[in-house]
């Protein structure tokens, strides 16, 4: 029997996900991106500089990292030399921007999928914001409408959490939440100009000052980030594992892992990470080499040659295509399939021992939940390795920020060539993001992204091979193959954005 | 500027949407406590967008979202936080759409891809399918951001979805609705916020080029710190520079928005105030033409 999950919720975009579920299991998926907009094309003929703030726009929830990829794509285009103090702010405003990401996916986009809700009605304690909660609630029940208490009701049948503190303690954090996104985005803006959408990031550094006061809010912001990321979603996070450890072992993807490597350690273009890069197969890390990427469109609807390499890459839309499901492509690297992510940034820096912290973390919590580190590819493994690196983070943007020196200038100088190209990658919180730009006579020749959910969603390629996330829900058991919660917090977990995928 | 007759019009069909009498007495309305069984349904729907206008929203500073999507308004549906997904969230959507669940206000982030419908589905429809049934039955939509106003980067020079704004649209069906536009890429919270907040105390605020006239009735130029500094030729000569940043290629002059006034960010901030460029995302012009290019570097040292 197939069964159309779309439009699914909670995720950036537009997504369906064509299920086939046959005596109570998924035995196929098919992940359809339903949006397409074709940034490639309308950055042909533009000025250069133009594009980070052009592909900003491929998505309105990770925009730093698109920013920052097309900075990198263009220094390394136009050779220019980045201030210490500018590779300090470039990292200050993405791992900013990271840090809300998180909480927001863990919260307003994952919790309802575990957290009753309902659990509101029950509570008798004090807190102010609780109980206008409830009573709001109780009042739209009673009040005999349509979707009352829209839109944290109606909800997805099946199990949630029982125990009643846990629910109402974390519907608290879920409000607070939203709150302290916005400190991780003011933070984050202190350099940026604003958020969304940042105007002071360029190639060669920002914009902005880098004055004392700056530094002095932007530490206060980071820090109570940082407050409530270990007193409250970490902790949280484990809750959720502890009432659902079957989790663990559920929506495991079937291939490799790809990392870009997140926030460089100096503005030297070969820099180490705090994140380390690699592309792993089998249990084996290795460098990566953009050369080996190509993606296919057998199943997409494009009607441009399939397999092609990143700066050979074209676009020409075919919205009927026979057999193709999805507007996203099919990246694969070496012709095999894989993931990227929060899972795949914590198992490749991990298998290389880049980061101490990370790897005691891991140990740590993995000794807690009973898991070996390969099980965090999992659905409860993406949620876990999002908040260990929170942790990282924040306390890495603390110490950078020491690092920056006051009144120093924080932008290279930028002169555009007659002609040249680069490729610019980082990690957006959804994982590997590269840019690649090809400049002819001042203008933008060809643009190229191959963006975190193209990789996850993507359909199945010229071989047959399901995408990442296609191959994390074949196998699952659903309890009711019409709605599928089980198969939901699959693909919530690798927290797609279809924006982002099809661009 | 819109004709008295016109707003009580407007007004008369937004009381009766909403259940609030006596509208056309904004002073009254204003002192009057909201009735929460008669706060605007908002169904939010995403065209040809980046979610970059939500997220916007979620940063708002008071009200509080919760309070604004709660108290202000009832956000019955939103793909990136409704917990009902999948067909039941597709047949809520049409349960509103096809009249069957009450009054509400559209609210619309993204364009339409006007010349390849297939370009953006919700469900079983084309998003531009949902567009027209539900001109039918809503109250009003708003249009949030500079997607759904004029068609914003998916309509730029050389697109090839033909995307256009909800005002567009609707204009080559016949269909005469009202659009509030909320220019803005992305739009900034408050300018979406507080003309629903306007809308649900005081009626339709008062528009310019169907734009609430609180917030873009003057340009950023007429309203920047740094005006004094173009007056007396102190130009910025490169990125990171102080100073007016007029010959960088700053598009303050050609765009309407009170962005030097309200700051960004819980006011923590806004562009020219981290010595960037205004871009002109709240133009109706923004990125729209290749040869018209964000910056102007060589500009400065000429």
């Amino acid at each position: 029997m197939k069964i159309d999950l779309g439009p699914v919720t909670r995720i950036e975009g537009h997504l369906n996900v064509r299920t086939t579920v046959e005596n109570g299991v998924v035995v196929d998926a098919q992940c359809m991106s339903e949006m397409f907009r074709g940034f490639e094309v309308l950055l042909q003929g533009r000025n250069p500089l133009d594009a980070q703030q052009i592909t900003q726009r491929i998505c309105g929830v990770c925009p730093y990292a698109h920013a920052i990829a097309s900075s990198r794509a263009q220094e390394n285009a136009y050779k220019l030399q980045v201030p210490a103090n500018g590779r300090i702010l470039h990292n200050l405003i993405e791992g900013a921007n990271h840090l809300y990401d998180y909480l927001l996916q863990f919260y307003q986009l994952s919790a309802l999928d575990f957290v009753d809700v309902t659990a509101i009605l029950q509570y008798k304690g004090k807190d102010a914001e609780l109980l206008k909660v409830r009573q709001w609630v109780q009042a739209e029940l009673s009040r005999g409408k349509a979707f009352p208490a829209a839109p944290f009701l109606p909800r997805l049948s099946g199990k949630y959490i029982a125990n009643a503190d846990i629910n109402i303690g974390a519907i608290k954090h879920y409000l607070d939440a939203m709150e302290i996104q916005k400190k991780a985005n003011q933070a984050a803006a202190i350099f940026g100009g604003k958020f969304p959408h940042s105007t002071a990031i360029f190639p060669g550094g920002c914009t902005q000052d880098v004055r004392i006061d700056l530094i002095a809010a932007y530490q206060a912001l980071i820090g109570e980030v940082k407050e409530f990321i270990t007193s409250k979603y970490i902790p949280d996070v484990l809750a959720v594992a502890a009432a659902f450890p079957e989790y663990w072992k559920i929506g495991a993807s079937k291939g490799g892992f790809l990392s870009h490597g997140l926030l460089p350690l100096s503005p030297a273009p070969n820099s180490k990470h705090l994140f380390a890069a690699g592309v792993m197969f089998d249990g084996q890390v290795s460098a990566v080499d953009p050369k080996q990427i190509t993606q296919d469109i057998l199943h997409s609807k494009y009607s441009s040659p399939s397999g092609l390499k990143i700066q050979d890459s074209t676009l020409t839309p075919s919205p009927h295509k026979e057999g193709a499901y999805s507007w996203s492509k099919a990246p694969r690297y070496g012709g095999r399939m894989l993931e990227v992510g929060p899972a795949a940034r914590v198992l490749i820096d991990y298998h290389q021992g880049n980061n101490p912290v990370l790897k005691e973390m891991v140990n740590k919590f993995a000794g807690v939940a009973k898991i070996s580190p390969k099980e965090l590819n999992s659905v409860l493994g993406r949620h876990l390795c999002r908040a260990i690196q929170a942790s990282i983070i924040a306390d890495f943007l603390l110490d950078e920020t020491e690092r920056l020196e006051h009144g120093a200038p924080a932008m290279g100088n930028i002169v555009i060539p007659r002609s040249g190209e680069g490729i610019g990658m980082t990690e957006a919180s959804r994982g590997a993001l590269l840019h690649y730009i090809r400049i002819e006579n001042y203008k933008i020749a060809k643009y190229e992204c191959v963006v975190p959910t193209t990789w996850n969603a993507s359909p199945r390629d010229d071989k047959g091979q399901p995408g990442a996330m296609e191959s994390a829900l074949i196998g699952t058991r659903v309890a009711n193959p019409e709605e599928q919660i089980e198969s939901l917090r699959i693909v919530h977990s690798f927290d797609p954005c279809i924006a982002c995928a099809v661009h | 500027m819109i004709h008295r007759r016109d707003f009580l019009k407007l007004a008369a069909a937004l009381s009766a949407a909403f259940g609030i009498n006596g509208l056309p007495e904004p002073v009254m309305a204003a002192l009057k406590k909201i009735d929460p069984a008669a706060v605007p349904k908002i169904i939010y729907l995403q065209g040809l967008s980046c979610t970059g206008c939500s997220i916007s929203l979620l940063q708002a500073e008071s009200p509080s979202p919760l309070s604004l999507i709660t108290d202000y308004s009832q956000l019955a549906f939103h793909a990136d936080l409704s917990a009902i997904s999948g067909k039941k969230a597709f047949d809520l959507v049409e349960k509103f759409i096809s009249g069957q669940a009450g009054p509400y206000f559209l609210a619309v982030e993204g364009a339409i891809p006007e010349k390849m419908p297939e370009a953006c589905v919700i469900g079983s429809k084309t998003f531009a399918q949902l567009l027209e049934e539900a001109a039918k039955t809503m109250s009003g939509a708003i249009a949030v951001g500079a997607c759904a106003c004029d068609g914003g980067i998916p309509a730029a020079e050389g697109n090839l979805t033909g995307a256009i704004g909800v005002k567009e649209f609707y204009q080559k069906r016949g269909i005469k609705k009202l659009v509030v536009n909320i220019r803005g890429c992305s739009v900034h919270p408050d300018w979406v916020w507080h003309t629903i907040i306007h809308l649900v105390k005081v009626g339709v605020p008062e528009l310019i080029n169907d734009s609430p006239k609180i917030f873009y009735s003057r340009k950023v130029h007429e309203l920047c710190p740094r005006y004094h500094d173009f007056q007396q030729e102190i130009f910025a000569k490169k990125l990171g520079d102080k100073g007016c940043l007029f010959k960088l290629g700053c598009l303050g002059p050609d765009t309407y928005a009170d962005c030097p006034t309200r700051w960004w960010n819980g006011g923590r901030t806004w562009c020219i105030d981290s010595n960037a460029p205004c871009i002109g995302c709240a133009s109706p012009h923004f990125a729209r033409k290749k040869n018209i290019p964000f910056y102007r570097l060589s500009e400065s040292t000429k």
